[in-house]
């Protein structure tokens, strides 16, 4: 399979604080890799530093063979709805919901393509399909939903367009298990051609279904951690 | 309290809505307190009053004084102040955005160049046309209407229905439009709105454009009311700042509310007897100041039941 994204010595932080140290990564078109590690350890800066929002970086990023890294100390966020607009989707950790917009609307942010905001409907039907306990809920403010609700609609924003790759940040993250099992069989089942990297600390929710697993530690690669001991 | 009063009131609350609605929607989306909003504002005045002093003999000519002449002379004068406005607001895009957006401490920054940008624009506008009043046609004539014994002036009901009239242009493009929708998400989460492909650098012009003009149609329909000086777009900017930040920042009904609330405060204030007009801007501070003591979040935090 052709290389998707490939992150050479990629490097990056918050001001004086660097918390990836020259990371190496290669996914492969259609591929699903999971991304375990503890609290603090690079998961969400490698995912933000892939779409500029870390305050600097340096390192090479390339997308499809085009380079969309570089070195950069300031414009934390300059690049990235350029970045998300080149083909990256992106469900970020905290969800980044718009709270006095209803779901419908959340929806319709995420169709930023031409096609995408022409077909909404349909895309928006396609969502409801995906993630059912949203449809009632079409015009409520999504400041108002809870947890669950709300990762439901930031990742059916990410899935409004199809991206080439997704980036997907602990997608379980202070959900219910039983809702958190949901979200992550729906992000399973997705007919997604792109690649997927799902940031995750719980290790058992990928079990089986990632075609790789590698292990971030104190911002370094612990290579492929693969399937030993995951069951 | 008489009809009058509640015209004046309302009238009142016209023009802080034009100055308020404008900076919050501006700090909430693009991060810039628009210190230049006075600037805009005058420089509009300035505008609608060149362009109309020029437009006037060739509707004279084409109209004679005919009502259609009025009309037109309204529409030259209106079109004039809101394409000045948005054309300051493109200025402001450019020297007090672009190069800075993406620094740290942008707000900051940009609160000192708008700053800037004003107090340069005024002297500028002090030393070219000097500090004497200019007097604008009054588009709405001079006559005034009695309702319920009450007189009501031409350009009092004029304002509030012109500004009234914008506002719900307004807010019917930032909720129905593509590019509203944009603004609206960037307001409630900036990063949110990155991950959704919404660009800041693109969304921040328009924004800009639409916030100016609304100051340039604040300073057609005040330039009714009261004279175009240089300095004529400080209290404006002042009151709409400081009405911006009772509504809650951000919070384009708080806003209209604090707008309102502060009109018929300054209205009542200065009707009262004992108080009168030296009082007004005293009451007004002091009711503002205790509202956010109570209520850092101002106006909008009560409206506002949803959370991040």
């Amino acid at each position: 399979m052709p290389e998707l994204l490939e992150v050479q010595q990629l490097s990056a932080g918050y001001g004086p604080l660097r918390v990836l140290h020259e990371v190496d990564l290669t996914v492969r078109a259609g591929e699903r890799l999971g991304l375990v590690g503890l609290n603090g350890h690079g998961k969400t800066t490698l995912m933000r530093a892939l779409t500029h929002m870390t305050s600097w970086q340096q390192g090479s990023i390339k997308l499809d063979g085009a380079e969309i890294g570089g070195t950069r100390s300031l414009g934390a966020g300059r690049r990235t709805s350029g970045l998300v607009r080149r083909g990256i989707g992106v469900a970020p950790q905290g969800d980044a919901i718009f709270p006095g917009l209803s779901v419908r609307k959340h929806l319709e942010c995420g169709a930023h393509t031409k096609t995408a905001w022409r077909t909404r409907q349909e895309r928006i039907e396609r969502i409801f399909d995906i993630f059912p306990p949203l449809r009632p809920l079409e015009h409520a403010l999504v400041g108002k939903l809870s947890g669950g609700e709300r990762r439901m609609v930031s990742i059916g924003r990410m899935l409004m367009v199809e991206a080439r790759l997704y980036l997907v940040d602990e997608p379980s993250l202070g959900l219910a298990p039983k809702i958190s099992e949901r979200v992550m069989t729906a992000l399973w089942d997705l007919p997604v051609e792109g690649a997927m990297i799902i940031a995750e600390q719980n290790v058992a929710l990928l079990t089986g279904r990632c075609d790789r697993v590698i292990g971030m530690h104190a911002g370094r690669m612990r290579g492929d951690v693969g399937h030993v001991g995951l069951g | 309290m008489d009809l009058g009063l509640v015209v004046y009131a309302m009238n009142l609350a016209a023009i802080y809505a034009l100055m308020a609605v404008g900076i919050s929607i501006l700090w909430s989306s693009v991060g810039v307190i628009n210190m230049a909003h006075g600037a805009t504002f005058a420089v509009s005045g300035y505008a609608a009053w060149i362009f109309t002093g020029a437009m006037k003999p060739v509707i004279a000519g084409a109209f004679g004084t005919s009502a259609m002449a009025t009309l037109a002379l309204a529409g030259a004068l209106v079109a004039s102040a809101l394409i000045a406005g948005a054309l300051c607001g493109l200025v402001i895009y450019l020297l007090a955005f672009l190069p800075i957006h993406d620094k740290p401490n942008f707000q900051v920054r940009a609160l000192i160049i708008t700053l800037g940008l004003n107090i340069a624009t005024v002297q500028t506008l002090l030393w070219y046309f000097g500090p004497r009043n200019q007097g604008l046609p009054k588009i709405f004539g001079f006559g005034r209407w009695e309702v319920l014994g009450t007189r009501i002036r031409y350009d009092q009901a004029g304002t509030i229905i012109g500004a009234t009239l914008i506002m719900a242009l307004t807010l019917a493009w930032l909720r129905y439009s593509r590019k509203g929708l944009e603004v609206r998400a960037m307001m409630q989460n900036a990063e949110g709105a990155a991950y959704s492909g919404i660009s800041r650098q693109a969304t921040a012009l328009p924004v800009l454009m639409l916030t100016g003009a609304l100051a340039g149609m604040a300073a057609a329909l005040l330039s009714q009311t009261i004279f175009v000086s240089p300095t004529s777009g400080t209290i404006p900017l002042v009151k709409g700042l400081t009405i911006a930040l009772l509504g809650g920042l951000g919070s384009v009904s708080g806003a209209l509310i604090a707008a309102l609330l502060v009109g018929f405060l300054e209205a009542i204030i200065g009707a009262v007897p004992f108080l009168g007009q030296r009082y007004v801007l005293f009451g007004t501070f002091i009711f503002i100041i205790a509202v956010l003591v109570i209520r850092p979040r101002g106006i909008g935090g009560l409206l506002d039941d949803t959370r991040e």
